[in-house]
């Protein structure tokens, strides 16, 4: 099959608009060259680069890789944080018909290999000298990579490694070949094709081995040209890549809306000053978790609650009638003169000065997905005046498939299907796609791909939900992760998790029950807003572990497991508690990279926990065992409390 | 809660140092430029001759001191002495028929040769020895003024200002004399803001801190120190030609007396040493205090048919005009300027806490 093609060379799809996302590189390049493209924050200003400067970097990059050994089909391992360089060289690998691998910076080099089974990666770029040692390691335990590129030179002059380049330098070799041969610029544009792999990212592994999901250009300009139609995605927005970049939703949200929608991609300095920062970019576009979001929202508490007595008190008077007056309005109520004056009034007072403290002044589209968000955090920011929406995908629909339309947002859906997605239910409940982004099998692995997609290309999602009669989508949760107490009684412990999540004193919780009569949970405190409680209560502790036992952290925690409970049919309360001594961890296998809980890991790993908190025990003495960042494991004895939870007066 | 800060990014380090970073102080100082450029044509003549015109000359004379005092840390009793001298050196060069731009120009380097020889004593004395060595520079300038007939005319004599013309705009009536003090007064005040960024300016703060740890980082205090003051005494002398020419028409040696400097050092401590904007508050509140406190008091004292002893009636507005300045002073040892910046930053940071210093 050949591609239509652009008169000035690039490949383009039925519709006109570039179908790859070199092509749509060069189209801005010629359309709009001297419109601002890239944004980096180095040593407190911003670095622009125009489109034609992203272009010519880029072109010179891929000529470079070319040169060093790059081949089309292979891989390029991407490790690092978002820096302006390595979106470059992403889309450099890219022309060559070779394809990008990110992987999440913080992998440690043990379980590094676990991300470079796909497309003989034996290049790889770093980001620091922190990645580069990363990778060294890593070939000398497994011979992979030879080459490797790195962007930030600092602390590797004196490396004498083989096979060490730095990205300059590959960019400098590339010029040259430019320059050498005139016809190599058009040929490295048009080289792309639509069904060359875009990217491969990987599934989380919550159950198992991550696999690897190739994106393909054609999915990723298909799905971007749906959630466009959708209105989802604008031509010129203001991106804020803070994302890490192995995960869809900076690839997707960040680097192909920007490249195909022309968009202004904004990278931090450094991942500690992407608040700062954030607030300087003042984003049009804006994506985060709902993790991101409660934490945001918990900055805000936290602040709140240190402010002077007038400025707390406006706030407290202001919050609550903002969130009764959304809740009413997505309801469909309608809204009185007074409230609208009020509101006009708590505008001025108190949320467009949140708004702009956070950065978000400019958000037009906010949205928020990979996990269920509580109702609390989200009201929250619509009542600021954020147009806060959920939307629904997995990676291997470029996470581009629902999405909630605004002026008919309903708190428990996500949304409706995008232009030109197909969704249905299965007879199991589980919900099937049908769209331009879906996949097309997993790298190297027939068996999940035959059990992912069906022969006339539905994806099997693994949620379970349902269709409203108005089109929105219900997700109620992981297919798998239904699951039945001895009576019988379904629930999904996530959601209940999340609920308590919105408290600014859990940070993260496992719920309890499968197969038990009643549910229990396993408590991680947020030790910054616990310790600042306890600040304030002049309460002394010394660390993570003690502040946990605390009797009053436990009144605490209970008052708030309390206040869910409330929420919960009878059957459903959480019974009993005990508040750990330590965060989960993804070092410890507790959770996964994007932090979701491996609940089997979490039960076997405390199971003695587990036991107490069914066996009517009180406290339970736990041998803890610890990985530290270095890869070595030790052990520490804990005394736990486990608490019966009163019910909230 | 009026200040936005999302959303501004620099490009560059200088957009980084600009004087007004944020979009709303701009905001500000444009209405402010723009009512005081109206001002002739919207307020009543009274107000801009009594009220606006005698702020604006006053504080830019006080922003020389305050470079002085704020900036290099030194204290100067006798800054009255030092408007006196330009005063009349423009004045005299003025009758001897050279243009007004030029006499304002010698005025201020008059002051600044004279001003620099009483400095000198600033490189070997400090703190209250210097105090008492500017006001003899005071002392000695009024005795010399009063007995050189050449110089006053004579101990009683006044001497009148022939007229003259900016620019081409002869400086009369109410509105031209306004305008040249509102051009000067932006003109010094655009040079004070900016000299704080200059190294000039960060060499009069590291000798203003410390002169001796000042020079060991190597800012010269010899040079720096007789700079500061040749730098006030030049805008002292011009402000004085320009006070002369503006304001008072003719000069009489009793408009130069320590009560001038006295109350000179009192608008700048009042307003915040060091602040370009506490210079206006400073002046204000000097300037218009004891005109608004006896208006309220016949105001109070009408409406309630209170009656007042004479003499208490007269001294009430100077004992709580006294009140109120210690009462500043008090709430806020660094003047008026530090009260607006705490007002400032309580919006600034709304609706969380400012954490005060």
């Amino acid at each position: 099959m050949t591609a239509p093609s652009h008169p000035s060379g690039w490949p383009v799809t039925d519709t006109g608009i570039p179908a790859t996302l070199v092509a749509a590189l060069a189209r801005n390049a010629a359309e709009s060259g001297r419109t601002t493209a890239f944004r980096e924050r180095e040593y407190g200003i911003w670095r622009e680069w125009t489109w034609a400067q992203v272009l010519d970097e880029v072109l010179a990059i891929a000529a470079g890789f070319e040169a060093i050994g790059l081949s089309p089909g292979q891989a390029l391992t991407v490790v690092g944080d978002n820096r302006a360089a390595i979106y470059f060289a992403m889309l450099a690998a890219n022309a060559l018909r070779a394809f990008p691998v990110p992987v999440f910076p913080d992998v440690p080099s043990g379980e590094f290999d676990t991300y470079m089974r796909f497309g003989t990666p034996d290049m790889a770029l770093a980001e620091d000298q922190e990645q580069v040692d990363k990778l060294l390691e890593l070939r000398e335990r497994i011979g992979r990579p030879s080459t490797i590129v790195y962007d930030d030179p600092r602390g590797l002059s004196q490396y004498t490694q083989p096979g060490l380049i730095a990205l300059s330098e590959v960019a400098e070799k590339g010029r040259a070949r430019l320059n050498a041969d005139e016809a190599l610029r058009a040929a490295l544009i048009a080289r792309a094709r639509p069904e060359d792999i875009a990217v491969i990212l990987y599934s989380s592994g919550t159950t198992g081995l991550p696999k690897g999901i190739p994106l393909r250009h054609r999915n990723v300009v298909g799905g971007m040209a749906n959630a466009e139609k959708g209105g989802y995605f604008r031509q010129g927005d203001v991106l804020f890549a803070y994302l890490p970049n192995a995960w869809v939703g900076d690839f997707v949200f960040t680097l192909c809306a920007g490249t195909l929608l022309r968009g202004s991609i904004n990278i931090p300095e450094r991942q500690e000053t992407a608040l700062h920062d954030l607030r300087e970019v003042a984003p049009t576009f804006y994506l985060a978790a709902p993790r991101a979001w409660d934490a945001m929202l918990t900055r805000i508490q936290v602040g709140i609650a240190d402010s002077t007595p007038l400025k707390r008190r406006l706030f407290n008077y202001f919050i609550p009638r903002a969130i009764d007056l959304e809740r009413r309005r997505l309801r469909g109520e309608p809204v009185s003169l007074k409230d609208r004056l009020l509101h006009a009034l708590g505008n001025v007072l108190v949320y467009a000065p949140l708004k702009d403290y956070l950065g978000l002044s400019r958000a037009e589209r906010a949205f928020t997905g990979g996990e269920a968000m509580g109702e609390d955090t989200f009201l929250f920011f619509r009542a600021l005046g954020i147009r806060l929406k959920q939307f629904y995908g997995q990676t291997e629909t470029c996470a581009l498939t629902a999405a909630q339309v605004e002026g008919a947002v309903q708190i428990n859906t996500v949304g409706r299907a995008m232009p030109g997605v197909e969704v249905d239910i299965a007879d199991n409940g589980e919900i099937m796609i049908r769209s331009a982004s879906v996949f097309e099998g997993y790298a190297d692995n027939d068996k999940a791909t035959a059990e992912a997609l069906t022969p006339d290309g539905w994806l099997h999602t693994g949620d379970a939900g349902y269709l409203e009669d108005d089109g929105d989508l219900v997700v109620l949760g992981r297919v798998s992760e239904l699951v039945e107490t001895a009576a019988g009684e379904r629930f999904i412990p996530t959601f209940i998790e999340n609920r308590l999540k919105f408290s600014a004193y859990i940070r993260n919780v496992a719920v309890l029950g499968a197969g038990r009569a009643d549910l229990a949970a396993i408590v991680c405190i947020d030790d910054t807003a616990v310790g600042y409680w306890a600040e304030q209560k002049s309460i002394s502790y010394s660390s993570y572990a003690e502040l946990s036992q605390l009797p009053q952290v436990q009144d605490l925690v209970e008052r708030e497991i309390a206040r869910v409970n409330d929420l919960q049919p009878d059957h459903l309360k959480i019974r009993r508690f005990v508040n750990l001594h330590k965060d989960f961890d993804a070092d410890d296998g507790e959770v996964t990279r994007t932090r979701k809980l491996r609940r089997k890991v979490i039960e076997t790993n405390y199971a003695p926990l587990v036991e107490a908190l069914y066996d009517g025990s009180t406290a339970v003495t736990f041998d803890a065992t610890i990985t530290y960042e270095d890869g070595r494991k030790g052990s520490l004895r804990r005394d736990l409390t486990v608490r019966e939870v009163q019910p909230w007066t | 809660m009026f200040f936005r800060r999302a959303g501004i990014s620099h490009t560059r380090y200088q957009q980084e140092r600009q004087l007004w970073p944020l979009p709303i102080d701009r905001l500000t100082v444009l209405a402010v430029l723009a009512f005081l450029i109206a001002a002739p044509f919207i307020l009543d003549r009274l107000y801009i001759v009594s009220y606006l015109l005698p702020l604006i000359i006053w504080s830019s004379a006080a922003l020389g001191l305050n470079l002085l005092m704020g900036g290099a840390g030194q204290i100067h009793l006798g800054y009255g002495a030092v408007i006196g001298i330009g005063a009349y050196t423009a004045v005299h060069m003025m009758r001897a028929g050279i243009p007004f731009e030029l006499a304002m120009i010698g005025g201020g380097l008059a002051a600044g040769a004279i001003g620099i020889v009483f400095g000198a004593s600033a490189l070997r004395i400090k703190g209250l020895y210097l105090a008492m060595a500017t006001l003899a520079m005071q002392y000695i300038v009024d005795f010399v003024i009063v007995q050189f007939p050449a110089i006053s005319g004579g101990s009683q004599a006044s001497l009148q200002v022939p007229p003259v013309s900016f620019l081409g705009f002869p400086i009369q009536g109410d509105r031209t004399p306004y305008y040249v003090a509102l051009f000067i007064c932006a003109m010094i005040t655009l040079f004070m803001l900016n000299v704080r960024r200059t190294s000039f300016g960060r060499a009069l703060v590291a000798i203003r801190e410390k002169d001796y740890a000042a020079s060991i980082i190597g800012v010269d205090p010899f040079r720096y120190k007789l700079l500061a003051f040749w730098v006030s005494s030049f805008v002292g002398g011009l402000m004085g030609a320009v006070l002369a020419t503006c304001y008072y028409r003719a000069i009489s040696p009793d408009q130069f007396h320590l009560d001038l400097s006295i109350q000179l050092v009192a608008m700048v401590i009042v307003g915040g040493l060091g602040s370009v904007l506490g210079v206006f508050f400073g002046v204000s509140l000097i300037l218009f205090a004891p005109i608004l406190l006896n208006q309220t008091i016949a105001l109070v004292a009408d409406t309630t048919g209170l009656t007042l002893p004479m003499d208490l009636r007269a001294h009430l507005p100077l004992m709580l005009y006294g009140g109120l300045i210690m009462g500043f002073l008090l709430l806020e040892p660094l003047g008026l300027a530090k009260i607006y910046s705490n007002i400032r930053n309580y919006f600034l940071v709304w609706p969380f806490r400012h954490s005060r210093q």
